[in-house]
């Protein structure tokens, strides 16, 4: 129930996040500034002391609060970790349903595609799908930035979720009401789409929800690679790569305050991907 | 086995049914388990033929090669005049209404994300029996023909015991209103009180609709009271089949008669010894040569025991070496007529020229 309600602490701050980045967009008198315009050069460096108000957590090296960094933070995490698992989860599900189901030639195709993916050590690839789409822009979206880390973070981690989902529809492919179906003549995609995905569909929920805590993490790792999030957009990943030179100068808590805010989203994330995992797999619910 | 005067429903003859094995360095070298080897079998309209064998013995496989739920390797399955196993797409569809199944296992065979309701409306659905604005209405008469409330349609199988989920199994193969339907083991993972509740309805279903059933089971008292006919099974072939109080009264079949010794019977003229069966089921990748049964039977030993020595063999690879006689070994045997009575056939190579050896 505590992790329920530290996501949900982080949800509203992400979308609070948005909504301030909306209103300092539209306002034109310059009253509200977004982030990257909170320049205060005279209060720059400074430690967390509470006379700061509006930077009590400290500043960086252009006087921007620490405080409004780790807030505005969340959004990109949680809009990251949402998007590349509404892409890997999906496809992880159909592939997967349909490796298990069908069998011989396609499922060898399909475990091809994704043994040869999974050869790539998961950073390298990622690392490499960024390189790549540099400067690509599809459908109007510009793919160097946050939209092409969702893709290649989607095409990385649906792998997972075909494995396990292929290995249950092994198993419910040969239980008996699939096999009443057949007889009565329903068709195969019929039979997937009523007697098998219902029946897997614990799987994809279960990965979702873990599958948050990876995207989250990658994101930190490219971004800190500057790979991520293009520099300036508000991102724990950029505030660690930002603060990395400051650490030996004793500059300590732009670094500490991103770290805090990742491990508490985190831990949240995984306590509750375990216990959705042990309220929905069958397989533990006798244990 | 009898002729009705409707004639068979579905004939079968040499079904052989293969599933490839690969083992070894590189899976260069491909087996086959030799699940069904050469079966055939008539079901007279309206009646009911009991398969029966241990399990391993390929009747389950004979069932599902039947729906064409299995590829069979080779043989011919004819039903109401057509040939089953070269059906294309459309006519399976034709096939598919007519040939139900219901099985063993009253877990397994509902999926438990749909509702009752759902499960017995999926063959209307399918084939669109009745308009989408009826289906509820059928689904609703069906689940009362099996003796279930038709409030039940909304509830998920599993709110229901054992037998209760059988008859949703029952309800679901009549939905597409079938003349024949394979029961395989229908009553076997049910409480005994539960299966006679179960026999019953399927007897009586069969007579109101007039279907023809065929029943598989391994419970030898089940399908003296329920079948017409009887044909027992043993790695993959029939070895011995016929009307059924034929076949009770006079196996001629070693193994037949093994079996029956196992059955517990109130007829105390009828109460022989029990006849063990040592050993096990040999593995259908490689059946022994000759008589399949022969590494197990009784009669083979025993005759064995007063032969000479040039007409017996020793046999038994893993367990204790035992003498056969060398022609249950070296001949394969063929279903042959008991004292010229057609429709009791066995298939016992020391029984073809002596009925009563």
């Amino acid at each position: 129930m505590i992790c329920l309600g530290v996501i949900a602490a982080y949800v509203l701050i992400a979308l609070g996040g948005m909504v301030y980045t909306w209103v300092a967009e539209m306002d034109n008198e310059d009253e509200i500034l977004p982030l990257q315009q909170m320049v205060h050069y005279e209060r720059k460096d400074q430690p967390p002391r509470l006379e700061l108000s509006d930077a009590i957590l400290g500043t960086d090296w252009a006087g921007k609060s620490t405080l409004y960094k780790v807030l505005l933070g969340a959004k990109t995490s949680l809009t990251v970790g949402l998007m590349a698992n509404i892409i890997a989860v999906p496809v992880g599900l159909a592939l997967g349903a349909i490796a298990g189901y069908y069998g011989k030639a396609i499922d060898d195709g399909i475990v091809w595609l994704y043994t040869t993916l999974s050869c790539i050590p998961g950073i390298v690839l990622l690392i490499a799908l960024k390189y790549t789409f540099q400067d690509v822009t599809v459908l109007g979206l510009d793919l160097s930035g946050i939209h092409g880390l969702y893709i290649a973070l989607g095409v990385v981690s649906w792998i997972g979720t075909c494995r396990l989902v292929r290995a249950e529809t092994m198993k419910i492919r040969e239980l008996d009401y699939v096999a009443a179906a057949r007889a009565i003549g329903t068709p195969g995609p019929v039979i997937l789409l009523r007697h098998v995905l219902p029946n897997v569909f614990h799987i994809a929920i279960i990965r979702f929800s873990l599958g948050f805590v990876t995207a989250i993490k990658s994101e930190v790792i490219l971004s800190y690679l500057g790979l991520g999030v293009k520099p300036g957009v508000p991102s724990w990943g950029n505030m660690i790569d930002s603060a990395r030179m400051d650490l030996f100068m004793g500059r300590w808590w732009e670094l500490s305050f991103a770290v805090a805010a990742i491990f508490v989203l985190v831990l949240a994330l995984s306590i509750f991907g375990d216990r959705l995992r042990d309220a929905l797999d069958p397989r533990l619910r006798n244990v | 086995m009898t002729n009705a005067p409707n004639g068979d429903i579905l004939t079968v003859e040499g079904l052989k049914t293969y599933f490839p094995v690969r083992r070894g360095l590189l899976a260069l070298r491909k087996r086959f388990v030799r699940a069904v080897d050469g079966v055939g079998l008539r079901v007279a309209r309206g009646r009911t033929l009991g398969l029966v064998g241990e399990s391993g013995s390929g009747k389950t496989t004979v069932g599902r090669t039947l729906l064409r739920l299995v590829e069979p390797t080779a043989g011919r399955v004819t039903f109401d005049g057509r040939d089953v196993l070269a059906m294309s797409t459309g006519e399976l569809r034709w096939l598919r209404r007519r040939m139900q199944v219901i099985f063993q296992d009253p877990y397994g065979s509902l999926n438990p994300r749909m509702t009752v309701g759902d499960i017995i409306a999926e063959p209307l659905r399918v084939h669109g029996i009745v308009p989408r604005r009826q289906r509820r209405q059928r689904v609703a008469e069906l689940l009362e023909r099996v003796g279930l409330a038709a409030s039940y349609a909304d509830r998920y199988p599993h709110e229901f015991s054992g037998g209760q989920r059988q008859r949703v199994g029952i309800a679901r193969a009549l939905a597409p209103e079938p003349e024949f339907i394979v029961c395989d083991e229908p009553v076997s993972a049910l409480d005994v009180s539960i299966q006679a509740q179960i026999l019953n309805l399927l007897s009586d279903l069969q007579d109101e609709l007039g279907l023809s059933y065929l029943f598989i089971a391994h419970n030898l008292a089940v399908v003296e009271h329920f079948a017409d006919d009887v044909a027992v099974m043993y790695l993959g072939r029939i070895i011995e089949s016929a009307p059924r109080d034929r076949l009770y009264d006079r196996p001629r079949h070693p193994y037949t008669e093994a079996l029956l010794s196992a059955v517990p019977t109130t007829d105390p003229d009828r109460r022989a010894e029990r006849i063990p069966l040592p050993g096990e089921m040999p593995s259908p990748l490689a059946p022994p040569s000759g008589c399949p049964f022969h590494p197990r039977c009784p009669l083979t030993r025993r005759l064995a025991a007063d032969l000479p020595a040039d007409e017996t063999e020793t046999v038994g690879g893993d367990g204790e070496p035992i003498r056969v006689v060398a022609r249950c070994t070296r001949e394969a045997p063929h279903l042959r007529p008991v004292d010229g009575d057609a429709e009791h056939v066995h298939a016992c190579l020391l029984r073809y020229d002596d009925p009563e050896g």
